[in-house]
């Protein structure tokens, strides 16, 4: 790893600060699980000069329930959400899909925040500058998309244009599914933004100079019930090939409320509505399940090697509200 | 907060840094810098357990946190040294293969004796991060089921296929045996 300066910041106008005097060059350092694998390939296409650990910032890494949101600070570690009692009872999609991250070692270390705002794996965008160069893409600012022509078997089927690369963390997923939102800060103030919209082809909406702060979910409708499910090559430590996330709640027999999210197939967490609006109303079933899989995946355009994984996306939307 | 009282804020002063780095409860002051043997910025715990301390139990394979090779403990909590900057682990207590020996006598740690007995390793390059997440496990929970050892093993990768030695090794000193 190239060297940099390094800054401990003790609080979030401290941090913003830094990142705004900087000027892009500037990162901010939480697990560092992302980071460090990014600078250590030499993948940015600006090395920061300085990079600030926000770890030091007391006070963000709670997960609490006030009145009718859940809210987590951006500090909170995969292990205390996949530990977090009131998670497992009332919003087990993200404890699932925090558990799912990863391997033990990492989810000791990693942050809700880093997962939401980590890089792409996209192996072109990824490959390492100390073997042969950094290969320069559109992701990167310059040069076409590789994955167009190139190997794009677990690139986007969905929603891709200019980058064909698929968000990779399975909290978004979750989050997606649940309606959660981002508070985002920086020198304007604060924002928020819904975590199913803060992706697109090219990047995340975080600019330089902002910071997550929060990620706030109204209460699930009723008593739902969640899952995720996640479909990898190797077990831990990988990411999803393709993850589903629902939350539905049944009235009288019938499903009443329904939200499905599916990852790795799109830029960003894709919510499935016309498979959402296949189940409301009707008596869950395997033939029903079948045929929501069928409308999630409708429009669905895949590139030359990478039609498996509408297969694999229609199997885990299956598994998932037929079970 | 306004744009000029952030800017008015002043940059990182660059002056005289120590890190005081707690390894296997001895402590050793690590002046911040570029020059030989002073603590960069951008080091890994891996790199200074390694290259600076001469700890070299702890192992790197992948340098890319994908295969538990170099997994040490920050406070009883398995964690990749790979993955963490050295400036950042200051006032923690890091624990490595070798802290685990009893300092006085010397005598391996009972999980140590297990993995001999139970000859659970082919090359052993990946050895020392399996103990040290087998350690945080026991730690954590005396006697975990199966199911749990698994997962707490499951970011530690063998391509020797020793897991299974691994596992019954583990088991044998979680007193659940069989």
């Amino acid at each position: 790893m190239k060297t940099f300066d390094h800054y401990d910041a003790h609080s979030l106008d401290e941090a913003l600060g830094l990142l705004a005097n900087r000027c892009g060059k500037a990162r901010i350092n939480a697990g560092g699980t992302d980071l460090l694998g990014l600078l250590k390939d030499g993948v940015l296409p600006r090395y920061p000069e300085l990079i600030v650990n926000i770890k030091t910032i007391p006070g963000l890494g709670y997960i609490e329930e006030d009145g009718e949101r859940l809210r987590i600070g951006a500090l909170a570690r995969l292990c205390e959400l996949a530990g977090s009692k009131l998670l497992r009872e009332r919003y087990a999609v993200l404890c699932e899909a925090a558990g799912a991250v990863a391997g033990p070692q990492i989810r000791n270390v990693a942050t809700v925040g880093g997962n939401l705002c980590q890089d792409v794996r996209c192996w072109y965008y990824r490959y390492p500058a100390h073997l042969g160069g950094t290969m320069e893409c559109a992701r990167k600012g310059r040069g076409p998309c590789f994955a167009i022509k190139g190997d794009n078997r677990y690139h986007a089927i969905l929603g891709g244009r200019k980058c064909f690369a698929v968000c990779p963390s399975d909290l978004a997923v979750a989050f997606a599914a649940l309606g959660g939102q981002m508070t985002i800060v920086s020198p304007r103030g604060e924002r928020k933004i819904a975590v199913g919209d803060f992706y697109s082809p090219l990047g995340n909406g975080l600019a330089d100079d902002e910071i997550v702060k929060e990620i706030d979910v109204a209460k699930a409708f009723g008593p739902g019930r969640q899952r995720f499910l996640k479909f990898t090559v190797r077990k831990p430590i990988d990411f999803a090939i393709v993850s589903v996330a629902a939350v539905t709640e049944e009235k009288n027999g019938v499903f009443a409320n329904a939200r499905i999210a599916i990852g790795g197939v799109a830029p960003g967490p894709f919510r499935a509505e016309k498979a959402e609006e296949k189940l409301i109303g009707k008596k869950p079933s395997e033939a029903l399940a079948a045929e929501a899989a069928e409308a999630a995946v409708e429009g669905a355009r895949p590139l030359s090697k990478n039609g498996w994984k509408i297969e694999v996306a229609k199997a885990l939307i299956t598994r998932v509200i037929g079970s | 907060m306004s744009r000029e009282n952030i800017e008015s804020r002043n940059e990182p002063v660059a002056g005289e840094k120590l890190i005081e780095l707690r390894v296997n409860s001895q402590v050793y002051v690590l002046r911040v810098g570029r020059g030989p043997g002073e603590l960069d910025p951008a080091h890994t715990l891996a790199f200074t357990l390694r290259e600076t301390l001469g700890l070299t139990g702890t192992k790197v394979s992948c340098d890319k946190g994908a295969c538990g090779g170099c997994t040490v403990l920050r406070e009883a909590e398995a964690v990749l040294s790979c993955m963490l900057l050295t400036i950042e682990c200051g006032g923690k207590e890091i624990t490595t293969i070798e802290g685990l020996k009893d300092a006085k006598t010397g005598a391996l740690d009972p999980l140590q004796q297990s993995f001999i007995d139970h000859s659970a390793f082919q090359c052993g390059y990946c050895t020392p991060g399996m103990i040290m997440s087998s350690k945080a496990l026991l730690t954590a929970n005396p006697s975990p089921a199966e199911e749990e050892i698994k997962e707490a093993l499951s970011g530690n990768f063998c391509r020797c296929i020793s897991q299974y030695q691994v596992v019954e090794a583990v088991k044998a000193v979680s007193g659940k045996k069989g």
